[in-house]
C-alpha cells in the first residue's frame, strides 16, 4: 500500500465507523515504515560501526557484548546510558550530529549523524 | 619509579628502561603461557588492591570514580582469565616476575598508606599512570608476543586495550589534580 494512502484510508474508515483494528494496523504499518531499529554492538573496548541512514525517530539499540561495563554518553548531555556486560538499551535518534563517548573509557568515542 | 614497576620492567626486559641494569636483563628467559597468565592476573590483582586502598582513603569524587573503574574492569579481566585457564586446563604458574610484582606492590601500598588527602590522591594517580604505562609496554613487548594459545593472546590484547584506556584516563586525571 502506498504510504500516502494510509492516513486517507484510516480517515475514511474512522468517518464511516470502520473497524478500529484495521485502522490501527494501518497506522502501525505506517509507523513501522517511518522508524527503524538500528543495532550498535560494543565489544573489545570499542563501539561497532555506526549505521548509515539514521533518521530522526529511529531507535538505536546499544548492545554491550564486552566483558566490561560501558556507557554511551552524549557530549551535549542529550543521553547517558550505562550498560553492564551483556546489557542492551535503546535511545531515540534526534536530528543532528551528536558526539558520544564512554565515560568509563574516554578513548572510546563515536559520532551519530541523524537526518 | 616504584619497586613494582622496576620489578616488572626488569623481569620482562622492557626496552624503555634505559638503564644499564635493564640492558643486562634483555635476555630474560622465555615465558610459557602458564607464567604469562599468572603475571597478567597478578598485575590485575595489584591494581585492584590499589583501587581498594584509594576507595578507603580518598574523598575526591573523580579519584574515587577512577578507582571504582579500575576495580571493576580488572576484576572482569581476571574473571575471564580464570575461566580461560580452567577451560584450557592450565594451572597459572608462579614465577619470579609475579613474586617481584607482588612484593613491590605491597611496598607501594605501604608508602601510599602513610599519605592523606590531596597528597594521597596525587601519589595514587601518578602511580597509576606509571603502572599502566609499564604494564602496557610489558603486554605489547613481551607477554602478547610470547603467548602461544590464541585465546590467551586475544584476552591479553583486550587487556592491552583496557590498560591503554586506563592510562589515558589516569593521565587526564593527573592533569586535573595539578
Amino acid at each position: 500500500m502506498h504510504r500516502m494512502m494510509v492516513p486517507v484510508i484510516g480517515g475514511l474508515l474512522a468517518a464511516i465507523g470502520g473497524s478500529p483494528p484495521i485502522a490501527a494496523a494501518a497506522k502501525a504499518q505506517a509507523t513501522a515504515h517511518a522508524h527503524r531499529v538500528h543495532v550498535i554492538v560494543i565489544d573489545k573496548m570499542q563501539y561497532g560501526p555506526i549505521p548509515a541512514g539514521l533518521r530522526a525517530g529511529d531507535s538505536i539499540e546499544w548492545v554491550n557484548h564486552d566483558i566490561f561495563e560501558h556507557s554511551v554518553t552524549a557530549r551535549d548531555g542529550r543521553f547517558d546510558i550505562d550498560l553492564k556486560p551483556g546489557a542492551s538499551m535503546r535511545t531515540t535518534a534526534v536530528a543532528g550530529t551528536t558526539a558520544f563517548f564512554c565515560k568509563f573509557h574516554p578513548d572510546m568515542t563515536g559520532m551519530l549523524v541523524v537526518k | 619509579m616504584n619497586k613494582t614497576l622496576v620489578a616488572l620492567a626488569l623481569a620482562l626486559g622492557v626496552g624503555f628502561i634505559a638503564s644499564a641494569h635493564a640492558r643486562q636483563t634483555a635476555a630474560a628467559p622465555a615465558l610459557n603461557d602458564a607464567q604469562i597468565a599468572h603475571i597478567a592476573y597478578t598485575a590485575g590483582e595489584i591494581d585492584i588492591a590499589a583501587a581498594k586502598q584509594a576507595l578507603k582513603k580518598s574523598r575526591n569524587k573523580d579519584v574515587r570514580a577512577f578507582a571504582e573503574e579500575m576495580a571493576r574492569d580488572h576484576a572482569a579481566v581476571n574473571a575471564q582469565a580464570l575461566a580461560l585457564v580452567r577451560k584450557l586446563g592450565v594451572t597459572p604458574e608462579n614465577n619470579p616476575t609475579s613474586e617481584s610484582l607482588s612484593k613491590g606492590a605491597a611496598d607501594e601500598l605501604k608508602k601510599l598508606a602513610a599519605l592523606k588527602g590531596s597528597a594521597f590522591d596525587k601519589a595514587y594517580v601518578d602511580n597509576e599512570v606509571a603502572y599502566h604505562r609499564t604494564v602496557n609496554n610489558a603486554l605489547s613487548g613481551t607477554l602478547i608476543p610470547s603467548a602461544q594459545n590464541a585465546e590467551l593472546k586475544s584476552l591479553l590484547e583486550t587487556g592491552l586495550k583496557l590498560f591503554q584506556s586506563h592510562q589515558m584516563h589516569a593521565e587526564h586525571l593527573a592533569q586535573s589534580l595539578k
